[in-house]
C-alpha cells in the first residue's frame, strides 16, 4: 500500500509539489482511491490483450505539403515572445 | 419537450417572425439575467455572436436559403477550441490562453452559421460529476439552483436547460455528457469513439473522450450529431464511419430487442428504479421486445475506468510546463521549480489526485498490476458488450443511480463521487454510442434520466428508439427561465 515516501516520489515525477500540511491527508486519500483500484484484482475471468477501441491500425495519408502556423500566431499567447522564442528569466 | 427547439428557431427565423439579431440579443439579455443564478457561462461571446447573427439575417433578407443550425444560438463547453477565444477548461493553468486554431466541431458548426453566445462552465479539464471542481465555482441547476448541474459537462446542460443556449457542444469521458444531461432533464448524446473529430478538444483521456450535443430533445440531438460527424483529417481514429440519425427518428420500434443487463440495475435508488420499471413497460406498449440477461464484468468497469483515465491523463497534462501558453508562477528558482510550482499552483487538489494516480499505475513496479491489466479488462469489457449486442439491439440502462446532488456532495469522499458514475463510465470503456433522456422526476423536483445505448456507429438506432419513448412520454419539464416562446 502506498506511503508517505512513494506520494513525494510520484509528486517528484509528476512534477507537483506537495505541501508538508497536505501530505496527510493526501496519503489516506490516495490510500482509499488505490484500495478501490485494487478491486480489479477480484477479476478472474479471461482476459483479452487490447490495443485500441475500433480495431485501428496504421492510418496512413499522403505526404503533402500544407499551410502551417505562423510563427508570430504561436507567440501571441506569451506576450510576442522575444525574438522569436518563449521567453524565461536568465537564472533557468 | 420544450417549444424552443432547432427546427422551432429555425422556422420563426424563415418566417420573419424575429430576425436574428433579436432572437441572439433575446439570448445574451436573459445570460445577462440568469447567470448569476446558474453560473453556466465563463465567457460570453456577445460581439462575434451578433456580427454573425447579422450575416444571417442579411442572407434572410436577400431571400436566400439557410441552413437548419444558421443563426441557431448555442454554446460550445471550455475545452473546445475556438481560435482567437479565450479556452482555460476552466483551470487556472489555462488562464490566458487562446488557441490558434479552432476545434473540427466548431469550425463545422461555424461552416453552418451557428451563433456562439459563449464558453461554458465544466469541471476543470472534465475530471468530475459535478461541475464543482471548476476555478470559476461549479454552474448550478435550473430546476433547483441548490442542486448542482452536473459534470463534466454542467456549464453547457445548466444553460440548455435554463433556456440560455438553444443548444451546445460538451465532451463525455466517462459520461460528462450524459450524466449532466440526466441530472438538468434534456438531452445528451455521447457518440461513438470515433465519430465526431477530438481535434481541438483538450485532451483528458484521450482514448475515451468523445464530443456531442447537449439539447433540449432526441430531434435536436440528431440534428446537431449530423452536423458534426465526418471524417476528420487531423483525427486519425475518427472515421466517420456513421450514417445520418435525423431521417431515422420515425422509424417503427416494434420488435426492436431492448436489453436490459441486470447489474445496471442493482443499487439504484428507489425512485429511479421505479421510473426505469415505467420506461420498460412503455417500450412494451410500443411494441419492443424485452430481453433481459446478465453482464457481470461490469462490476470491474468504474476501477479499470479510473486507472485508465487517470494513466492517459497524467500523461496528456504533462504538457502544462508554464512555457508556451496559461499561467506560470511568480518566483522560482529554476526550470525544475518553476515548472512544480506552476503546476501546483495551476491545478485544483481533484486535477492533482488524478495525475498522481496515473502516475503511480504507469510507475514501474506498478504498471503491469494496474495499468496492463485494466488495459486487457478494458478488451474484455469490450468483448461482453459485443456478446450483449447479438441478444439485443439496444441495451436501456439507467443514466445515474440517483438525481443530482447538493452542492457540497462531491468535495467530501472522491471514492463515494467515482461510484456515482457506475452506469455511465462502461459505455467510455467499450467506446460506444449512449444518449441520455429524461424519464421522470423525484419528490424535490429534480429529473431523472435513462440511457440507450448502442453498437458502434448504430447512433441513428438508439436515437430511433430515444425518440418514440419521448414522443410517446412527456417528462421534459421546463425551468421557467431563460429564453421562451
Amino acid at each position: 500500500m502506498i506511503d508517505k515516501q512513494e506520494i513525494m516520489d510520484i509528486a517528484l515525477l509528476s512534477k507537483l509539489h506537495i505541501d508538508e500540511t497536505e501530505i496527510d491527508k493526501l496519503t489516506d486519500e490516495m490510500m482509499n482511491i488505490i484500495k478501490f483500484a485494487d478491486t480489479i484484482n477480484g477479476y478472474d475471468g479471461e482476459v483479452q490483450e487490447f490495443d485500441n477501441i475500433n480495431n485501428l491500425s496504421n492510418v496512413f495519408r499522403d505526404d503533402e505539403v500544407k499551410d502551417s502556423y505562423e510563427q508570430s500566431e504561436i507567440l501571441k499567447n506569451v506576450d510576442g515572445g522575444e525574438n522569436g522564442y518563449f521567453p524565461v528569466k536568465k537564472k533557468v | 419537450m420544450k417549444n424552443s427547439t432547432i427546427k422551432k428557431l429555425h422556422d420563426m427565423l424563415l418566417g420573419g417572425e424575429i430576425s436574428c439579431v433579436d432572437l441572439t440579443k433575446k439570448y445574451i439579455d436573459e445570460i445577462n439575467k440568469n447567470n448569476n443564478r446558474l453560473n453556466a457561462y465563463v465567457l460570453t461571446t456577445e460581439d462575434e455572436a451578433l456580427k454573425q447573427a447579422q450575416k444571417v439575417d442579411e442572407k434572410l433578407k436577400k431571400g436566400e436559403k439557410i441552413g437548419l443550425l444558421e443563426g441557431i444560438p448555442m454554446t460550445l463547453k471550455d475545452n473546445i477550441s475556438t481560435k482567437g477565444i479565450e479556452t482555460t477548461c476552466c483551470s487556472k493553468i489555462l488562464t490566458g490562453y487562446k488557441p490558434i486554431y479552432d476545434a473540427y466541431v466548431w469550425e463545422k458548426l461555424k461552416e453552418q452559421g451557428a451563433v456562439m453566445l459563449g464558453k461554458t462552465n465544466m469541471d476543470e479539464f472534465a475530471m468530475g460529476s459535478s461541475c464543482e471542481t471548476s476555478y470559476y465555482g461549479g454552474a448550478n441547476n435550473p430546476h433547483n439552483t441548490s442542486y448542482v448541474s452536473g459534470g463534466s459537462s454542467g456549464g453547457v446542460a445548466s444553460a440548455v436547460a435554463g433556456n440560455i443556449a438553444a443548444y451546445g457542444l460538451g465532451s463525455d469521458t466517462g459520461g460528462s455528457i450524459r450524466q449532466p444531461a440526466s441530472f438538468c432533464g434534456i438531452v445528451g448524446l455521447k457518440p461513438t469513439y470515433g465519430a465526431v473529430s477530438r481535434y481541438g478538444l483538450i485532451a483528458y483521456a484521450s482514448s475515451l473522450d468523445q464530443i456531442g450535443p447537449i439539447t433540449s430533445s432526441v430531434e435536436d440531438a440528431a440534428i446537431v450529431f449530423d452536423a458534426i460527424s465526418s471524417k476528420d483529417y487531423y483525427d486519425s481514429t475518427c472515421s466517420g464511419a456513421c450514417e445520418t440519425t435525423a431521417d431515422k427518428l420515425q422509424n417503427d420500434i416494434k420488435d426492436v430487442k431492448i436489453g436490459i443487463p441486470k447489474e445496471y440495475y442493482e443499487g439504484l435508488r428507489e425512485d429511479v428504479k421505479s421510473a426505469l420499471d415505467n420506461a420498460i413497460e412503455e417500450y412494451r406498449k410500443l411494441g419492443a421486445e424485452i430481453v433481459e440477461f446478465e453482464l457481470p464484468i461490469l462490476k470491474y468497469a468504474l476501477p479499470v475506468y479510473y486507472i485508465l483515465a487517470c494513466a492517459e491523463a497524467s500523461s496528456n497534462l504533462g504538457r502544462y510546463d508554464s512555457i508556451r501558453y496559461g499561467y506560470r508562477t511568480e518566483s522560482y528558482n529554476g526550470i525544475h521549480d518553476m515548472m512544480c510550482k506552476t503546476r501546483s499552483e495551476g491545478f485544483g487538489k481533484e486535477v492533482k489526485r488524478r495525475i498522481l494516480l496515473g502516475t503511480y499505475v504507469l510507475s514501474s513496479g506498478y504498471y503491469d498490476a494496474y495499468y496492463k491489466k485494466a488495459q486487457n479488462m478494458r478488451g474484455a469489457i469490450v468483448k461482453a458488450f459485443k456478446d450483449a449486442f447479438t441478444k439485443c439491439d439496444v441495451i436501456l440502462a439507467p443514466t445515474v443511480p440517483m438525481t443530482a446532488f447538493k452542492k457540497g456532495f462531491t468535495s467530501q469522499n472522491a471514492v463515494e463521487t467515482y461510484q456515482t458514475d457506475i452506469c455511465t463510465v462502461p459505455v467510455n470503456i467499450a467506446g460506444l454510442p449512449g444518449v441520455s433522456i429524461p424519464c421522470g422526476v423525484d419528490s424535490n423536483g429534480l429529473p431523472i434520466g435513462m440511457q440507450i445505448i448502442g453498437n458502434s456507429f448504430c447512433e441513428a438506432k438508439i436515437l430511433n428508439v430515444a425518440y418514440q419513448f419521448e414522443q410517446a412520454t412527456d417528462f421534459f419539464k421546463n425551468t421557467e427561465m431563460g429564453v421562451e416562446f
